[in-house]
C-alpha cells in the first residue's frame, strides 16, 4: 500500500532553522504511521509564495502549511491575537495552554470557521521564546534614543513600535539586510538568535537587545485543509493532531541547544554586544500596548478573545510566577558574574 | 509514466508548441494549467458533491453537479494564486517606472546633440565618429534601456553620417546593432530587474554588480572600433573639415555642459541613489521617469502627444513582460509540483560535470536559446530551471545572473531572431544588405564572448562593487 | 464579425489606455514618498502597498489592449514564413484550447478568490497602514473578462484570416519608435521608386 502523501508548504526558505522543525513533525508523523503517511516538507514559494499558504491549504494547493497566523492578519486582525497579542504576564508556553485548555482553540475555530468561512484545521504547537526587541547600529537605553529610527517588523508589533515613536519600514524578510546596508532602515527584529545569525544580521548592526513585549507568546500554525484532514482514517487524524504536540517537545529542545549556541557566536566570535533590553523602553511597550488595546477591542471578536486570554493569564500566570523559585539566583550562585539581568 | 516524467514531457512539449507562434504568455498558461489538470486530479474530491446527491435528484441535477465536478480542479485556484503573486510582486514595480522613463528620454531629442557634440569632442582619435556613435549609444541605452529605439534612432543619425564619411557600411552597421543592445546590461537595466525577480538575487547587489561587467564589454567595444580604425584606416577614415567642423573650445564645453552632462547627471542620479542606498530601484525610478519629463520639458520636447505615447506604450510593454510572469509562475509551480526540477538536477548530477564544464554548458545552450528567442523568455522561464543546479555545483546566482546578462547581449545580434540587425535594416538605406549586418555585427559577438571568459577569470570585476557597497 | 472585431479592439483600448495612466501616479506618488522621507524626515507608510498595487493593475487591465494590438511576444521566427490563412488556423485552433481555459479561470477562480477577500476586507499584511487590497484581487476578474471579450474578437480575426487570407489588424494608435522609423523608411522607399 502507497502512503498518503501530504504537501506541506512552509512560509521559510530552505536554509532557515525552522524547516528543519517542520521536518521534525514530517520525520515523527511518518514513523507513527508506520509509513502509511508521508509528510512532503516544500519550502516557502515551492507551490505559493509564503504569506498565501491559508489560501493555498483552503483551496486544497497544498493539503498542509507550517506557518504562523500573523502572516494572514491582513485578512482579520484577529489573527495576531494566536501569538502576536498583547502581553499580560504569560509566556509563548502559557499561551499554548491557553490554546489547548483555555479555550483558545475553540476560539481559533470559531474565527477561521465560523466568521471567516474556510476549510482548514489549525492546531498551535512549539513555543517560541520570547522574540528580542532586535537590532541596532548603536546602543538604545531610552525612549528618547528611539525616535525617528525606521524600523522593521511585522504584524501587530508594527502598530506597537509606532507608537513607540519609531517610523515602522514594512520589507520582506529577505530585503532586511540590504536595506539595512542602504540605510533604508536603521534597526529590525525578526525571531531568534539561529535565524538572525543566518540571514547575517550580525553584519550589518553589533548591538542586539533580548527581552521584549512586542512577539512574547508567540507558537507555529499547523494549518491542514479541512476536507483532505476528514477524509483520513481517524487513527490518522489523531496522528496528524497529537503530533503537533510531539513535535512541539522536540522543537523545543533544539530551538534550546541551538538558539543558545548560535548567541554564543554572536557574542563570541560576531563581536556582537548582547544586552537586555532596558526597563524604560519595556515599561513604554505596555504602555503602548495600553493604547492599542482598546482599538483592538472595539472588535466584538477581539473583545471576547481578549477577554478570554486576561482571564486565562489573570490565574494562570499567578500560579506560574508565585510558585516558579528565581532561577536566576540558583543562576548566579553556579555561574557567579556572567549574568547582568 | 512518472509524475517527473509527465513534468519533462511538459518542458519538451512547451519548446514544441513555443514554436507555433501563439503568444508566449498564453502558451505557459495553457501547458500549466494542461498539465496541472492531470497533477491536480482527483477524482474523489473533484465529484464530491455528485457522490454526495440524494438519491431524490432529478437527472438535470445529477448532470450538471458531474459536469461542476469536472471543473472543480484546484488548478484553476493555484493559476489565481500565481497571478496574484506576480501582481504583488515588489521587485517588479520597477519594471513599468523604468519603462516610462525610458520612453520619455526617447523622445526628448536628446540622442541628435549627444552624438553631434560626442563627434565633434572625439574628433582627433582614430575612428572618432564610430567612438562617438558607440558611446551615444552606451549613454542612451543605459538612460532608455530599451534596444530598438536606441538602434533605430542611431541608425538614422549616425549611420548616414559614418556612411557619408566613408566608414566601411558593415563596420558601421555592427557598432550601431552592438552599442544599441547595451542597454539591457547597464544598469539600471530592466532585464536585471526581471532576473532578481526571477531568481530572487538582491536586485541592488545585481545592479552593482553589473557596472564593471557593463563597462568592460563598452571597453572591449572601444579596443576594437580604435585597434581596427588603426590597423584599417580605410574602414573609418578621418571626417573632414565639413563632415564634422572645427569649434572653439568654450562652445565645445558649452555643447557638452547642455547634451551630455543632463543625461550623465540623471543616470547618475537613478543609479548613485539606488547603490548608496538612498532609494530602492523602484523610487529610483520614479525620481528618473520626472526627471526624463523634466529633461524633456527642457528641451521643449514635451508634447502632449508624446506623453500619451509614453504612457501607452510603458501600458503595453509591462503588460507583455508581466504576462509573460503570469504563464511562467503557473507553469513552474506545477512543473515543481511534478517534480521536474529534481529529475533534471539528478540528471544533470549523474553526468558528473565539473562547475566549470557545467557553467560552460549552461551558458552555451542560453546562447544557443538567444537564437529563436528573446531575452525575457529566455530569463523568465529557462533560467528558473537552471537555478536549483547553482547550488550543486556552487555557483554564485549573482555571478551566473551577470554572465547570462552579457550572453544575452548575443540574443540580439545572432539569426533567426537578431531584432538589432533588423531593426537597423528596417530603416537603413537599401544597399545595406542584412549580410553586411550580420559580417559587421561577428567581431562584436567575439568581444560578448571575450568579456565573459575575462569574468570568468577575474571574478573580482563582478564581485568588487557588490563587496565595497553591502559586504560580503 | 467586423462591428464586433472594432468594439472589443476599442473595449479593450478604453480600458488600457485609462489605466495606463496609473503610470503617471506612480510616478508622482513614489517621488512624494522620497521627499517625505528625505525633506521632511517622515516617510508614509502605505507607499509600497500602493506602488504594488498600482503596477498590478496597470499590467492586469492592460493585459487585453496588449492583445488587441498583438504585443504579447511570440516565438514567431517560423509562424511569421507562413501565409495568413495558415497562421489563422493555427491561432484559432490554440485560442480554443490554449486561451480560453485559462481567462476562464481567472473570471470563475478569481471571483471565487476576490470574494473571498472582500468578504474579511482584506488588508496588506505589509503595512500597519492597513491599505485594503480586496478590491485589487478584484481586478483578476475584470481582467479576465477583458481578456475574454478581446479573445473572442482574436478568434474573430482567425476567421477572416482564413477565408480572405488577411489580418484585420487594429487600428493602430501609438507606435514604438523603431516601428514609427521603419514604417517612414518603408514609405520613402516606396514613395521614391513610384
Ligand atoms: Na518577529
Ligand atoms: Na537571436
Amino acid at each position: 500500500q502507497a502512503p498518503i502523501v501530504i504537501k506541506m508548504q512552509t512560509s521559510w526558505n530552505d536554509a532557515n532553522i525552522w524547516q528543519d522543525f517542520a521536518r521534525d513533525y514530517a520525520t515523527r508523523v511518518e514513523e507513527m504511521s508506520g509509513g502509511r503517511l508521508k509528510v512532503d516538507v516544500l519550502p516557502a514559494g515551492a507551490v505559493v509564495a509564503a504569506f498565501q499558504v491559508l489560501d493555498a491549504v483552503n483551496d486544497g494547493l497544498i493539503d498542509a502549511a507550517h506557518s504562523v497566523p500573523v502572516y494572514w492578519y491582513g485578512k482579520n486582525k484577529a489573527a495576531s491575537l494566536f501569538g502576536t497579542g498583547p502581553v499580560f504576564g504569560g509566556s509563548a508556553t502559557t499561551m499554548l495552554s491557553w490554546f489547548y485548555e483555555g479555550g483558545g482553540q475553540e476560539l481559533y475555530n470559531e474565527l477561521t470557521q465560523d466568521i471567516m468561512g474556510l476549510d482548514v484545521v489549525g492546531y498551535m504547537g512549539f513555543p517560541m521564546f520570547a522574540q528580542p526587541f532586535g537590532w541596532f547600529k548603536e546602543e538604545v537605553n531610552t525612549v528618547d534614543d528611539l525616535q525617528g529610527f525606521k524600523y522593521r517588523t511585522v504584524g501587530l508589533a508594527a502598530d506597537l513600535m509606532a507608537k513607540l515613536g519609531m517610523s515602522v519600514a514594512q520589507l520582506p524578510g529577505g530585503e532586511i539586510v540590504p536595506a539595512m546596508e542602504r540605510g533604508v532602515i536603521d534597526a529590525f527584529e525578526f525571531n531568534n538568535p539561529s535565524s538572525d545569525k543566518d540571514f547575517g544580521a550580525q553584519d550589518v548592526a553589533k548591538n542586539y537587545y533580548l527581552s521584549s513585549y512586542h512577539q512574547a507568546s508567540e507558537s507555529f500554525e499547523f494549518l491542514f485543509s479541512k476536507m483532505f484532514f476528514e477524509d483520513l482514517d481517524s487513527d490518522l487524524q489523531a496522528i496528524l493532531k497529537y503530533g503537533v504536540e510531539a513535535v512541539s517537545t522536540a522543537n523545543t529542545a533544539k530551538a534550546m541547544n541551538r538558539y543558545s549556541a548560535d548567541l554564543q557566536f554572536l557574542q563570541n566570535e560576531a563581536g556582537v554586544s548582547v544586552k537586555r533590553t532596558s526597563k524604560e523602553i519595556l515599561d513604554a511597550q505596555l504602555k503602548a500596548w495600553d493604547e492599542l488595546i482598546p482599538e483592538l477591542e472595539s472588535d466584538p471578536f477581539m473583545k471576547k478573545t481578549l477577554d478570554s486570554q486576561r482571564e486565562w493569564v489573570d490565574r494562570v500566570a499567578y500560579y506560574e510566577l508565585m510558585n516558579s523559585p528565581d532561577y536566576g539566583l540558583a543562576y548566579e550562585h553556579y555561574f557567579p558574574g556572567k549574568i547582568k539581568l | 509514466m512518472t509524475d517527473p516524467q509527465i513534468a519533462l514531457m511538459m518542458l519538451g512539449l512547451f519548446i514544441v508548441f513555443v514554436f507555433l507562434g501563439f503568444p508566449i504568455a498564453f502558451t505557459l498558461m495553457a501547458m500549466g494549467i494542461g498539465f496541472g489538470y492531470y497533477a491536480y486530479f482527483d477524482a474523489r474530491r473533484m465529484w464530491r458533491s455528485f457522490d454526495r446527491l440524494e438519491e431524490t435528484a432529478g437527472p438535470w441535477e445529477q448532470w450538471s453537479t458531474w459536469i461542476d465536478g469536472f471543473f472543480n480542479n484546484r488548478i484553476f485556484d493555484l493559476f489565481v494564486n500565481q497571478t496574484f503573486t506576480v501582481m504583488s510582486n515588489e521587485v517588479l514595480t520597477a519594471v513599468p517606472l523604468f519603462l516610462f522613463m525610458g520612453y520619455i528620454v526617447e523622445r526628448s531629442n536628446i540622442v541628435d546633440r549627444l552624438f553631434t557634440t560626442l563627434n565633434i569632442a572625439s574628433k582627433n582619435i582614430p575612428g572618432s565618429m564610430g567612438v562617438a556613435a558607440l558611446i551615444t549609444c552606451a549613454l542612451f541605452a543605459t538612460a532608455t534601456g530599451i534596444v530598438g529605439a536606441v538602434v533605430t534612432l542611431m541608425g538614422l543619425l549616425a549611420l548616414p553620417a559614418m556612411l557619408k564619411a566613408r566608414y566601411d557600411p558593415s563596420f558601421a552597421a555592427g557598432i550601431i546593432c552592438a552599442g544599441g543592445t547595451l542597454g539591457i546590461l547597464i544598469p539600471p537595466s530592466i532585464m536585471l530587474i526581471v532576473y532578481a525577480a526571477a531568481t530572487n538575487v538582491s536586485i541592488v547587489r545585481l545592479y552593482a554588480a553589473a557596472l564593471l561587467p557593463g563597462l568592460t564589454l563598452v571597453g572591449l567595444y572601444l579596443i576594437y572600433i580604435i585597434g581596427r580604425s588603426l590597423l584599417q584606416p580605410s574602414s573609418a577614415p578621418r571626417p573632414t573639415a565639413d563632415e564634422v567642423p572645427d569649434m572653439p573650445m568654450g562652445k565645445l564645453l558649452l555643447m557638452i555642459a547642455t547634451s551630455f552632462l543632463p543625461l550623465a547627471f540623471l543616470i547618475f542620479a537613478v543609479l548613485g541613489s539606488i547603490l548608496f542606498g538612498l532609494a530602492t530601484p523602484t523610487e529610483a525610478a520614479s525620481i528618473g521617469a520626472l526627471g526624463g519629463i523634466f529633461l524633456a520639458f527642457i528641451y521643449r520636447a514635451m508634447t502632449w502627444q508624446r506623453m500619451r505615447e509614453s504612457v501607452y506604450l510603458t501600458v503595453r510593454t509591462t503588460a507583455m513582460v508581466c504576462w509573460l510572469f503570469v504563464g511562467s509562475y503557473t507553469f513552474s509551480a506545477v512543473f515543481s509540483y511534478l517534480g521536474g526540477e529534481h529529475v533534471i538536477s539528478e540528471f544533470v548530477q549523474s553526468l558528473n560535470l565539473s562547475p566549470i564544464m557545467f557553467l560552460i554548458l549552461a551558458q552555451l545552450i542560453i546562447f544557443l536559446l538567444g537564437w529563436p528567442l528573446e531575452w525575457s523568455e529566455i530569463i523568465i522561464i529557462f533560467v528558473p530551471i537552471f537555478l536549483p543546479l547553482l547550488a550543486v555545483f556552487e555557483i554564485d546566482p549573482l555571478f551566473f545572473g551577470i554572465l547570462v546578462a552579457l550572453n544575452l547581449q548575443t540574443s540580439f545580434l545572432t539569426p533567426p531572431m537578431a531584432m538589432s540587425a533588423y531593426y537597423l535594416k528596417g530603416i537603413a538605406p537599401p544597399e545595406l544588405r542584412l549580410t553586411q549586418i550580420f559580417a559587421g555585427v561577428m567581431p562584436f559577438l567575439f568581444c560578448v564572448i571575450l568579456s565573459m571568459v575575462l569574468m570568468y577569470v577575474f571574478p573580482q570585476i563582478v564581485f568588487y562593487l557588490p563587496e565595497v557597497f553591502y559586504g560580503g | 464579425m467586423i462591428s464586433f472585431i472594432r468594439f472589443a479592439d476599442n473595449l479593450s483600448a478604453w480600458f488600457g489606455k485609462a489605466f495606463a495612466w496609473l503610470i503617471l501616479l506612480m510616478s508622482i506618488g513614489t517621488g512624494y514618498e522620497v521627499f517625505v522621507r528625505y525633506v521632511l524626515n517622515n516617510p508614509t507608510a502605505w507607499a509600497l502597498d500602493v506602488s504594488f498595487i498600482m503596477y498590478g493593475t496597470l499590467f492586469m487591465m492592460g493585459g487585453a489592449y496588449t492583445l488587441s494590438r498583438g504585443g504579447h511576444v511570440r516565438g514567431d521566427f517560423l509562424y511569421r514564413l507562413f501565409q495568413p490563412r495558415t497562421q489563422g488556423m493555427i491561432d484559432l485552433v490554440l485560442y480554443i484550447i490554449f486561451f480560453f481555459p485559462g481567462v476562464t479561470a481567472l473570471i470563475l477562480a478569481g471571483w471565487k478568490y476576490a470574494a473571498r477577500s472582500w468578504s474579511y476586507g482584506e488588508v496588506s499584511v505589509n503595512s500597519p497602514a492597513g491599505v485594503p487590497i480586496y478590491q485589487f484581487k478584484a481586478v483578476i476578474v475584470a481582467a479576465g473578462i477583458l481578456l475574454f471579450i478581446q479573445g473572442i474578437a482574436q478568434v474573430c480575426r482567425c476567421l477572416i484570416a482564413i477565408r480572405s487570407n488577411y489580418w484585420l489588424e487594429a487600428e493602430e494608435d501609438v507606435f514604438e519608435t523603431e516601428d514609427l522609423m521603419m514604417r517612414e523608411a518603408n514609405k520613402a522607399e516606396k514613395g521614391h521608386l513610384t
